[in-house]
């Protein structure tokens, strides 16, 4: 295809150019001195890297990491306040495969400003700090004539009190937790929370970068309400237990800016969650290994929630282990997580049934499971240089039972494959993420380069390349497209001040 | 009902000790936080509780001359010393120390028993030793057991350099040799003038492996 090669230059090279001067932009305006950083680098007075590994957000070190835990109160108060942005490209492989290139490819091929976080995060008293982002989807939503329009809302938040004894025989953190995001409190970037970094951008293009690819995470997803007590021990020993509810009445600032349709509505609050992690440190060396988990019971998004049979619930146990080599001028970091997920339909949902048919167009599909098991597995290696040169490699692997209930395309009562909306269930099913096997298989690798000018600024090219996409290689929507037409390339600028 | 108890406890996680708690207290900008709680609350995230850091990144600071930790630290504050490392991780810390507080921090660690380092590049010690002890001759390189000790200990602003992390040893001479960023260190600058690599990596290698002189 000559025509849509050239394009992709064209396009490509207009990224970069913009990317470029948006870093010289960023490098221009902001003052060079080692105050000027955002607001916890201005509380501790210390750069990035004293937290970051390498300099790589969010990726926490040692002293990171007890930062965190000691409740954001290490330093001096300063003006809690920073700002965050990403400018983003995105272009899918293959995009001729698809029933409406424009809206299955929004954008591809084209820079854009995708998101904005404003934080509230500091020292508040001795005892009390904060973590509060709010982040702007500039392409949040598209009204009918194709225009874009741009939200804000409530992104993780993390109100701590810590406390930490402390004296030449025992040194223990603990303290409590006010938040919206499971492990969202987690000092290791191994956890759910933590582990994918760079912002999703909401356009079509953006479906299937690395941050939309699998990454082990708990059912119940985020914009909850959640209170956790944790403790760290002897800095061997990390163990949290919280539990979380709906995010509306008295927490609905945890859940701003998201309508009371699509906010995550939880049973009640006995949803709990947990966390232990072992940790060692040893020379330029450390290492944890850990487990996690969380039961939900989660009502199906936007349904009634007086009808109990709306109800689902989904369980997650996981391990995760992460090791980090820092030594001037070098950081190592090796991440392992793997999540199992046990998912029980509500009663209305396995009733609705699929609405596809077997090929011969007569029978419909035979019943669905009542629950779905689905097992997630991450790793990641990454090296950074002087933190300012950077790669990383990435492997994802996704395998789960398979459920006509997951199905997204399938035949019609003509016999002939749909990727249409027989029963109107809204779900889109187009062929590019249509699912004709009900099978959640997906794996595939990231590669990562990335390049940080100055310690509050990153442009990264990340290319994600599938070897299986809903359940096959090939074909898996039915109509023709293959878990390789949806290799993405993706180039970002982050910067933060 | 349920929500009450929910709403009770977010408040009550937000309400607990509204004020100062210098027993405990993190704040690098409250003079009247004792430089024990200092050290124990927010140095010893990196160099230890006993001023043995685990990670080479951080220097040991245990049984440091206290003159020299002195002088340091105001060197930090003032950024006259300003390595890398020195303006990444310690200007911020000792933006708003008093001199009280540095005094108190420098008795502290000064107080702590240096512990023994795991061994590195074993086969340069002898040659580190030679180093430490003679000097190099033929590169008009001093014995640096004249200023620092014939056990490395120091004395006054003659920092200690015993038991110190070999990584933290090479990274300092460096320093030293191609940089101003020390320039308290002038006299430093002239005895690394023409150490050669291989000469620092074997007296760090020696300094890291000292044996622990009895107090
Ligand atoms: C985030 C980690 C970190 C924390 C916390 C920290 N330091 Fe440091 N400190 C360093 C690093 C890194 C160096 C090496 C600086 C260099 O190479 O110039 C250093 C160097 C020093 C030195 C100079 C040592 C020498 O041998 O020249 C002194 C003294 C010191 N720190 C004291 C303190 C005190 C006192 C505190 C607590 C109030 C503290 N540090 C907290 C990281 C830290
Ligand atoms: C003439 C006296 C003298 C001699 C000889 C000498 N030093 Fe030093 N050294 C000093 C002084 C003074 C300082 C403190 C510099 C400062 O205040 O910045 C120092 C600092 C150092 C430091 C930095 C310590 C720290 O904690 O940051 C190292 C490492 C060091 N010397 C190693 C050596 C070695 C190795 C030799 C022998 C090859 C040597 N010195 C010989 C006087 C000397």
């Amino acid at each position: 295809m000559h025509t849509s090669n050239i394009k992709f230059r064209g396009g490509l090279n207009k990224a970069i150019v913009m990317c470029s001067s948006i870093v010289v932009g960023i490098v221009g305006l902001l003052p060079s001195s080692a105050q000027a950083l955002p607001a916890f680098a201005r509380q501790t007075g210390q750069n990035c890297v004293a937290c970051h590994a390498g300099g790589q957000f969010p990726e926490l070190t040692p002293y990171g990491r007890m930062f965190k835990l000691t409740g954001y109160t290490i330093g001096e108060r300063t003006v809690p306040l920073s700002v965050m942005g990403v400018v983003s490209y995105a272009k899918v492989a293959n995009t001729s495969k698809s029933d409406n290139p424009p809206a299955d490819f929004q954008k591809n091929g084209a820079p854009l400003f995708a998101t904005g976080s404003v934080f509230i995060a500091g020292k508040v008293t001795d005892n009390i700090g904060v973590f509060s982002q709010t982040t702007y989807d500039n392409y949040a939503s598209q009204s009918g004539n194709g225009v874009f329009h741009g939200h804000m809302q409530a992104d993780n938040m993390d109100f701590r009190y810590a406390d930490r004894l402390i004296n030449e025989k025992r040194d223990v953190i603990f303290g409590f937790s006010l938040n919206n995001n499971p492990s969202i409190t987690d000092p290791w970037n191994s956890a759910a929370a933590w582990m994918q970094y760079v912002p999703v951008p909401s356009p079509t293009s953006h479906q299937f970068i690395d941050g939309t690819a699998p990454y082990p995470g708990f059912g119940s997803g985020g914009n909850l309400a959640g209170v956790s007590a944790y403790m760290f021990w002897n800095k061997l020993v990390y163990a949290e237990f919280g539990t979380y509810r709906t995010a509306n009445q008295g927490f609905s600032f945890m859940s701003a800016g998201i309508n009371d349709a699509s906010t995550t509505k939880l049973q009640g609050a006995n949803n709990p969650y947990w966390r232990l992690a072992l940790s060692h440190e040893w020379g330029p060396h450390n290492l944890m290994v850990g487990t996690s988990g969380m039961i939900a019971h989660v009502y199906d998004v936007g349904t009634d929630i007086s009808d109990p049979n709306n109800l689902g619930r989904f369980k997650n146990a996981g391990i995760d282990a992460q090791y980090q080599y820092l030594l001037d001028p070098h950081t190592v970091t090796a991440q392992l997580a793997y999540m199992r997920q046990k998912q029980d339909h509500s009663a209305n949902a396995l009733a609705a049934g699929s609405p596809y048919f077997l090929a011969d167009g007569i029978t419909p599909v035979t019943p669905v499971n009542a629950s779905d098991t689905s097992n997630i597995l991450r790793a990641k290696l990454s090296y950074i240089y002087q933190a300012k040169y950077g790669g990383s490699l990435s492997f994802f692997n996704s395998t789960g039972t398979t459920n006509t209930l997951n199905q997204s395309s399938g035949y019609d009562s003509n016999g002939q494959i749909t990727s249409l909306d027989p029963l109107g269930t809204g779900i889109s099913s187009t062929r590019v993420t249509g699912n004709l096997s009900g099978n959640p298989a997906t794996r595939g690798l990231t590669y990562e380069a990335f390049w940080m000018p100055v310690q509050y600024a990153r442009v990264g090219v990340q290319y994600t390349a599938y070897s299986k996409f809903n359940g096959a290689s090939n074909n898996y929507d039915g109509l023709g497209r293959n878990a390789r037409d949806n290799n993405t390339l993706f180039l970002y600028v982050w910067g933060a001040y | 009902m349920k929500t009450a108890a929910f709403v009770g406890m977010g408040l009550a996680l937000l309400g607990v000790a509204g004020c100062a708690n210098t027993e405990r207290s993190r704040n690098l900008n409250d003079p009247n936080v004792p430089a024990k709680v200092m050290a124990q609350q927010v140095c010893s995230n990196c160099h230890g509780i006993d001023g043995n850091s685990t990670s080479p990144n951080f220097p040991k600071l245990a049984g440091q001359q206290e003159a020299y930790f002195i002088a340091q630290l105001k060197g930090f504050r003032s950024h006259g010393r300003y390595d890398p490392e020195g303006f990444e991780y310690m200007w911020g810390i000792s933006r708003s120390l008093t001199d009280e507080q540095i005094k108190g921090l420098a008795a502290y660690f000064a107080q702590q028993t240096p512990a023994p380092n795991p061994p590195v590049h074993t086969e340069r010690i002898s040659a580190g030793k030679e180093i430490f002890e003679k000097g190099v001759p033929s590169q008009n390189v001093p014995a640096c057991a004249v200023c620092h000790g014939a056990q490395g200990q120091g004395n006054a602003t003659f920092p200690r350099i015993a038991d110190q992390h070999a990584d933290y040893i090479i990274k300092q001479l460096q320093v030293f040799q191609r940089t101003e960023e020390r320039p308290e260190g002038a006299v430093m600058k002239q005895i690394t003038h023409s150490l050669t690599d291989e000469n620092m990596q074997a007296v760090a290698a020696y300094l890291n492996s000292m044996p622990v002189p009895a107090k």
